[in-house]
């Protein structure tokens, strides 16, 4: 097993935990999903399944302590007169506190160790070597579990909600391991809540008809993202990022745009078949993506693009951090200094560089992945410092900001930012990534483009063309998304041989068309590796 | 009521916060916004906003911050 | 409520595999070239050989094609041969190209070189080659881009030979000083169970088609090792197979490993092919008793076969 697009999980595994969740009777339900949940964890990392149980009993373990001293609280707090509750209050807070930093550290530790010791390693050496100290420190490597930098953040996420009394912590071990290791969401997410999953996780709620059609109809439209898009465009994007300096500034943008797409086809796509098994076991899993490439800002299109990622830093980093004390003062008395615009920015963008700081160590450990991060934090406090002298401009120079032309630039404008930073996300090193970019800066040409060796890196005219319709029949779907409609539902609505045909089509286009086989070697699932 | 109007004026002015019960759907109020807004909040009525209340359901209209004000008021 | 379901789904699915079916009737090669899309032509060359006139067909990975020329074989003995040999071909492969042949061949003798029973594979290897040979939609589904017209609704006529039925020339030299790798030991290689049993089925079908299956070890410095023969020996004693390991025959089979591989002992070039076919084709005539065609009539086209042969390898 090594994705939800093997043989494997869709014809042997989904259709086995299928069958026997629903023979198992409705109390039980919960006990098979988690044996299936272990073992597809050990049929992809094997025994650094250790990993997982150890933090969900940390976790486990400190969520108990944890309600044990707010009950202590309460227990007091019943007894005490109105005035000394304050003190009491602050007394179990500390006492909270400490466990749960404990917690997190751990956690959050064991990650960090297991991920970064590689790249701190080699840091330090080359600081070393620059010094000329003839020091050789043994870089460290450790195999990843799958799935660590996932489990971690819902493991923090469910220790603080319940420091912050937003859950009640779960009594059952079993259960606790179940939202922690759940098959559908331990590969690539989406980062869920316990508030949101365990009822439906331990319920062993019913299976209907209608959500299993549905959850089938998103399984193929997730495959078709991956196998006929993604797929078929990893040779050329691979010999364009291996080989760059082979190509003009015009391919290498070029790459960098189709990067773009297949990683967003690659993991909105993993996302329509993680959602889609869930609604064949009529599990609502959160949507990880809301057709990003219509944002209109970069931080919109974070609110559109993984989106799990997002609220998680948006919760346990950015409000935390601006709302703590010093942080708070600093935005009271900014506000009075500089404004309703100006004064909250200051320490808004303290939090918001720490969690785009987060964002680029969480999606790997290498120097691109951080710049990556910064570049994203720079945009949008860039955004937010010209905001007043851009609106004041349109307004001089009357440009109507409501007006669909004005929509389109932002959102061209947006799509461009975020190609350049996918660049560098993509690019083999920091290094490589400048390189590449100093390339499309001042050795761009379209000479590639009309001389046909655009076809000639991996992927010939036919190859495109697929490409270019299944694309536009995912942007079609994308725009009826958008306007709010419901694409399955009108499907639903038109007669039988319309819409069998319609799945035939589908299926059909799916196999001739995917990039599978021998001579296609498939992406392997790119946000597994984080 | 009128305190907490008063600061939701100042901070955004011309929306009709009588009404409107979109404030975080609709992006009037962005997450700066509810910075300074939590941070005026709780100079005026001598409270601490948790990190856990800042979801869009206590912000999407003055009558939910309202309510949310009084709730940490009892503690 | 319940059965209208099971009857849709019955429907639906049924739908579904005539759309596969049709798809795969208009993707599969209508002829065994290149041009027509067929893959692994040389091995697939058996296609278009009358009917009933291969005696010995040869299964195995790339040990296979390297190591048996029929073409010497047939110049030696008036013996035909095919070898329906591809590169890293795992069992299940074989097992799909025995029966692929029994179709239209009756031959007397299948050999499968042993070096594929080691070549160890997950299951699921079986359930897609399962889907490949319902439905070829899923291994020719890439012929979208060469699509011909004959393609819809054109028939399947195989008519290209391989002159050399099967076997890959090379006259490339690159020689190794290992000689003693068949040195005795009492240690076991394990063979998986799914090969096991697919050892066993090859044999039961090809008993069901009057055929002799034995098995054969080509020599391969790499590839071959005492424990791999013992295991064999274990396998054939246990299924009652005729085993032949030819790494062990170094008065019989004059190998020089200096000169006779291509790749430092993994594969015989063209000079130990020759070798290892000669000693086969007499070995294999009077042990089986089989017969010599050069003389037939219906057997004239291997003779010219024969001589474009001889004339590749001079050119070369």
């Amino acid at each position: 097993m090594s994705s939800y697009f093997s043989i494997e999980y869709l014809a042997l595994f989904l259709p086995a935990v299928f069958i026997f969740y629903n023979l198992m009777p409705k109390k039980y339900r919960w006990l098979l999903l988690l044996l299936a949940s272990y073992l597809f964890f050990w049929l992809i990392s094997g025994k650094l399944i250790l990993y997982l149980i150890s933090a969900t009993c940390i976790v486990y373990i400190i969520a108990l302590h944890l309600e044990k001293i707010q009950s202590q609280r309460n227990q007091l707090l019943e007894k005490k007169e109105r005035s000394e509750r304050k003190a009491i209050r602050i007394f179990y807070q500390k006492k909270q506190r400490k466990l749960v930093t404990a917690g997190v550290l751990i956690l959050i530790g064991i990650l960090a160790v297991l991920k970064y010791s590689g790249f701190i390693g080699i840091n330090i050496q080359s600081i070393f070597s620059l010094l000329h100290l003839p020091i050789t420190i043994q870089i460290p490597s450790f195999v990843l579990p799958i799935g660590i930098s996932f489990y971690t953040l819902q493991a923090v996420s469910y220790l603080l909600d319940v420091y912050r009394e937003k859950i009640k912590p779960e009594w059952n071990f079993g259960k606790l391991a179940l939202y922690m290791s759940f098959f559908l969401t331990i590969i690539e997410g989406p980062i869920c809540r316990y508030s949101d999953m365990s009822i439906q996780l331990y319920e062993g709620r019913k299976v209907s008809w209608n959500q299993f059609l549905y959850g089938m109809q998103r399984i193929l439209y997730g495959l078709m993202k991956k196998i006929v898009i993604a797929d078929r465009l990893n040779l050329f994007i691979k010999t364009i990022f291996h080989d760059y300096n082979s190509y003009d500034g015009g391919m290498i943008a070029f790459g960098a745009l189709l990067y773009t797409c297949q990683l967003y086809m690659e993991f909105s796509g993993t996302m329509d078949i993680v959602i889609g098994s869930g609604e064949i076991f009529s599990f609502k899993i959160l949507e990880n993506f809301r057709q990003p490439f219509f944002s209109k800002t970069i931080s919109e299109f974070w609110q559109r693009w993984h989106i799990s990622l997002g609220l998680w830093f948006k919760d346990y980093i950015f409000y935390p951090l601006s709302m703590s004390d010093p942080l708070k003062k600093m935005t009271s008395w900014a506000r009075k200094k500089f404004g309703n615009h100006y004064g909250p920015l200051m320490s808004g963008s303290i939090a918001l560089f720490c969690v785009w700081l987060a964002n680029g160590f969480w999606h790997g450990s290498g120097w691109n992945y951080i710049f990556f991060g910064l570049y994203h934090f720079t945009l949008i406090l860039g955004g937010n410092l010209i905001e007043p002298v851009s609106n004041r401009l349109c307004s001089y120079f009357k440009i109507k900001r409501e007006s669909i032309l004005y929509h389109f630039f932002q959102i061209v404008r947006t799509g461009i930012l975020v190609v350049i930073g996918e660049l560098f996300f993509r690019a083999q090193g920091l290094r490589a990534g400048i390189h590449m970019f100093i390339k499309i800066c001042t050795n761009f040409s379209l000479v590639s483009f009309t001389d046909s060796t655009v076809f000639s890196i991996g992927m010939d005219r036919q190859d495109f063309i697929i490409v270019v319709i299944a694309v536009m029949t995912v942007f079609v779907i994308s725009i009826i998304k958008e306007k709010g409609l419901s694409v399955r539902e009108h499907i639903s609505k038109e007669p039988i041989v319309l819409r069998w045909s319609l799945y035939y089509m589908l299926i059909l286009f799916i196999v001739v068309f995917g990039a599978y086989g021998t001579g296609y070697v498939p992406v392997d699932p790119i946000y597994a590796n984080f | 009521m009128e305190r907490l109007y008063a600061i939701l004026e100042d901070i955004q002015p011309d929306v009709d916060y009588k009404t409107c019960v979109t404030l975080v759907k609709d992006h009037i109020l962005d997450s700066l916004s509810i910075l300074s807004l939590v941070a005026e909040i709780e100079d005026e009525f001598d409270i601490t906003v948790p990190a856990v209340e800042i979801i869009p359901d206590n912000f999407n209209s003055a009558d939910a911050i309202w309510a949310m004000i009084l709730r940490l008021e009892e503690n | 409520m319940k059965v209208k379901y099971i009857v849709r789904s019955f429907l639906f699915m049924t739908g579904l595999l005539i759309c596969l079916g049709t798809a795969s009737i208009v993707v599969f090669p209508k002829n065994n070239t290149m041009e027509f899309g067929m893959r692994d032509v040389n091995a697939n060359g058996i296609l278009g050989e009358n009917d009933n006139t291969i005696d010995v067909l040869v299964l195995g990975d790339s040990e296979s094609y390297s190591s048996i020329s029929p073409m010497t074989i047939w110049n030696e003995t008036g013996i035909t041969s095919y070898v329906c040999g591809t590169s890293a071909q795992q069992l299940y492969e074989s097992m799909n190209f025995l029966k692929q042949a029994l179709q239209n061949q009756k031959p007397k003798i299948v050999i499968l070189e042993t070096n594929a029973i080691y070549r160890n594979f997950s299951p699921v290897k079986m359930i897609e080659n399962g889907f490949n040979q319902l439905f070829p939609i899923f291994q020719y589904h890439n012929r979208w881009k060469s699509i011909l017209p004959v393609d819809f609704g054109g028939s399947i006529e195989y008519t290209w030979r391989d002159d050399l039925k099967g076997f890959k020339y090379s006259n490339k030299i690159e020689g190794t000083n290992a000689q003693d790798y068949m040195s005795k030991t009492d240690k076991i290689a394990e063979i998986s169970e799914l090969n096991r049993q697919y050892v066993k089925e090859m044999a039961k079908l090809c008993e069901e088609n009057d055929a002799k299956f034995i098995l054969v070890s080509t020599p391969s410095t790499v590839n071959w090792n005492y424990a791999r023969h013992n295991g064999i020996c274990l396998l054939a004693d246990e299924y009652e197979l005729d085993y032949y390991d030819l790494n062990l025959l170094s008065k019989e089979i004059l190998i020089d490993w200096s000169q006779d591989t291509r790749d430092k002992g993994d594969h015989l070039n063209y000079y130990g092919a020759f070798k290892v076919s000669k000693y086969l084709a007499h070995f294999l005539k009077e042990k089986y008793a089989l017969s010599d065609h050069r003389q037939e009539k219906e057997y004239q086209s291997w003779n010219e076969s024969y001589q474009r042969y001889q004339t590749i390898i001079a050119q070369n």
